[in-house]
């Protein structure tokens, strides 16, 4: 049984009089530990795909089975607690949180949780070591670059043991070096945790470092 | 232990400490906030202060008299009130023939008298200005419940004593003090128990001093002069009827009954009530709104933040948590700032106002407490209203659509 299935997805938007149709009806399965990559252009739809996945954006039909559960047929709670055990998401913007350090920025999903926070303190110094910023804990995100910001959010992406990771763009408006650290991290985080990892990007040099290859067209998804 | 409970909860990430990280982000957009709520809890705090005090010395006023009728010189009726309600020092007379004359009125039960006389100092006395009330221990039901708190007997010839907040008490702690009271040597014997009317600043003394104040000439009181005669009414009488029938037998005095006494003040206090009113109401709606306006500057500007925060496992709960924890907080502040600065002022700008200058103001603490707890609940809540809707609103948003609207 695939670990994610996903059903004659679609999502429409309104936009005045017009529906337009960010995803048509898209069909998917993914195993347990794939990486995957989805390349397109800009407004393709694979924001809206990763979000769908991610449970922050409902489709206007269709559905996405999870471990055999259709997310969406859930409450809010229960898609809530989806989001915070399943899911770890890797935003394409700055989505460190102004007013709290890099370590409370790591936090704050076990906050969320209710997991324990003093062990998550220890692991919470792992997390940041391992994106190789053990000595910027009680940094806040105003005085971290743009690389090491989105590296906070990767290992705050990873403190709950997600099942799939889902990155948006996640070196988007970096530089080269930094580009490549990332996609290190991403490996190294793909082989030790085991998760599956869904890549979106429109580099297809960055997408070459996943296993399967996916490209989106005006709301379609392909197999490359 | 409480403290270290209380540092773990400040210490470590949690909703509360988040939210206190929030407020302080816009120090400033805060503090405005909260100077709001203080300034509408302040007015509400001085003006439920102001008005409970004055209908309650009114109130105790009239229950402590004990009188069902009070008989006054014609047009002398304020006089009278201004002596009972407040700290006025005034002198009236009429003849002391009038007891006789009430006593024989249908309806009337009981009838005592009070002599006022006013103390000059330097001219006749070496006390301050006060009044001096003269009684009849033999007919009184108005100080008898006091003195007998007070003393436990009768007071003697050359003997006086102090109402609770008289200058003599307050001054000089009294017991046993001499003071020259119209040329006379006078002992002061104790403090009567606080009633919380006019009658705390007086003197009170037995009419068996009279005749020797008379010989030493030094007030301006005449033989049988007497200011006040009250009644107790015979049960089934109605004390209106009784004082109508007293006013037209003796035309010579007006009659004020216990439940008119402070009339004139309590008419005033209505429209002083309105003015507060409507100020509480304007303030209480302007800071509904300035919570309404900031918290959807704030929603607006957190809604990417909050977008992030439910991408990453926050529930519903904890957004609503989160934002409601920052209103109470600012609420909090604020209502308590707010209950502190309504105290102080009515405390020291109530006296300002001419209507109650020499009114007794004080509150039990019961009292205090009530307004204080109102005041809180009030500018908590008027704050909690104006959040509602936006944060309500950044909570419904599915959790892509508020990181594009942030």
């Amino acid at each position: 049984m695939p670990q994610i299935e996903i059903v004659t997805l679609t999502k429409a938007y309104m936009i005045g009089k017009d529906t337009i149709k960010a995803l048509d009806s898209i069909s998917l399965k993914i195993n347990k530990g794939e990486f995957l990559s989805i390349v397109g252009h800009s407004g393709s739809g694979k924001t809206t795909f990763l979000s769908i996945i991610g449970g922050i954006l409902m489709p206007t039909s269709g559905k996405v089975v999870f471990d055999g559960t259709d997310i969406y047929s859930l409450n809010q709670e229960k898609l809530s607690e989806y989001r915070s055990k399943k899911v770890g998401f890797i935003f394409q913007f700055a989505s460190l949180l102004p007013v709290l350090t890099a370590k409370e920025n790591l936090l704050l999903p076990s906050v969320f949780s209710q997991k324990n926070m003093g062990n998550n303190e220890k692991k919470v110094s792992e997390y940041l070591d391992m994106v190789g910023l053990g000595d910027k804990l009680d940094a806040y995100p105003s005085q971290l670059s743009g690389g090491q910001q989105r590296r906070v959010a990767i290992a705050r992406a990873f403190i709950n043991d997600p099942e799939v990771i889902l990155a948006d763009e996640p070196t988007g408006d970096l530089d080269e070096e930094t580009e490549t650290e990332i996609m290190g991290l991403f490996k190294k985080m793909h082989e030790e945790k085991g998760a599956t990892f869904l890549l979106v990007t429109h580099s297809s040099d960055l997408a070459r470092h996943a296993r399967r290859h996916l490209r989106m067209h005006n709301g379609k998804l392909l197999e490359i | 232990m409480p403290s270290s409970f209380l540092f773990y909860i400040m210490k470590e990430l949690n909703l509360f400490t988040l939210s206190l990280k929030n407020l302080k982000r816009k120090g400033f957009r805060t503090g405005i906030l909260i100077f709001s709520i203080a300034l509408t809890v302040s007015i509400l705090v001085f003006g439920l202060s102001f008005i409970l005090s004055v209908n309650s010395s009114i109130k105790r006023a009239s229950d402590r008299l004990g009188a069902d009728l009070i008989v006054v010189p014609v047009g002398a009726r304020d006089y009278a009130e201004e002596v009972l309600l407040e700290t006025k020092v005034k002198s009236f007379y009429m003849d002391k023939g009038i007891v006789d004359r009430v006593k024989k009125i249908e309806g009337i039960e009981t009838v005592t008298y009070q002599t006022y006389l006013s103390t000059i100092q330097g001219a006749c006395c070496d006390i301050p200005e006060a009044m001096v009330i003269v009684f009849n221990q033999d007919t009184d039901f108005i100080v008898k419940p006091w003195l007998k708190k007070a003393i436990s007997r009768k007071l003697e010839k050359g003997e006086v004593i102090v109402g609770h907040e008289s200058l003599l008490n307050i001054g000089l702690g009294l017991m046993d003090i001499d003071a020259n009271i119209f040329g006379i040597r006078f002992k002061i014997i104790g403090a009567l128990e606080k009633t919380g009317t006019g009658l705390d600043n007086a003197l009170f003394m037995s009419d068996e001093n009279i005749e020797d104040i008379l010989k030493k000439g030094t007030s301006n009181l005449k033989p049988m002069d007497i200011s006040v005669i009250f009644t107790k009414v015979r049960k089934g009488y109605d004390p209106y009827q009784v004082g109508r029938n007293i006013e037209g037998e003796i035309i010579e005095v007006d009659v004020v009954s216990r439940s008119d006494i402070g009339k004139d003040i309590i008419h005033t206090l209505k429209d002083i009530k309105q003015i507060f009113s409507m100020a509480i109401v304007l303030a209480l709606l302007l800071s509904a709104f300035l919570s309404w306006a900031i918290f959807s500057a704030i929603a607006n500007e957190r809604s990417r933040e909050v977008g992030i925060m439910r991408a990453i496992g926050a529930k519903e709960s904890h957004i609503i948590t989160l934002f409601f924890t920052e209103v109470f907080i600012i609420g909090t502040i604020g209502s308590l700032a707010g209950i502190g600065v309504g105290i102080y002022l009515f405390i020291f700008l109530s006296k300002g106002f001419s209507i109650i200058k020499n009114i007794s103001t004080n509150i039990t603490l019961t009292g205090e407490i009530a307004i204080a707890l109102v005041a809180f609940i009030v500018g908590t809540i008027i704050c909690i209203l104006g959040a509602i809707s936006p944060i309500y609103r950044l909570k419904k948003i599915e959790p892509l659509i508020a990181i594009k609207e942030g």
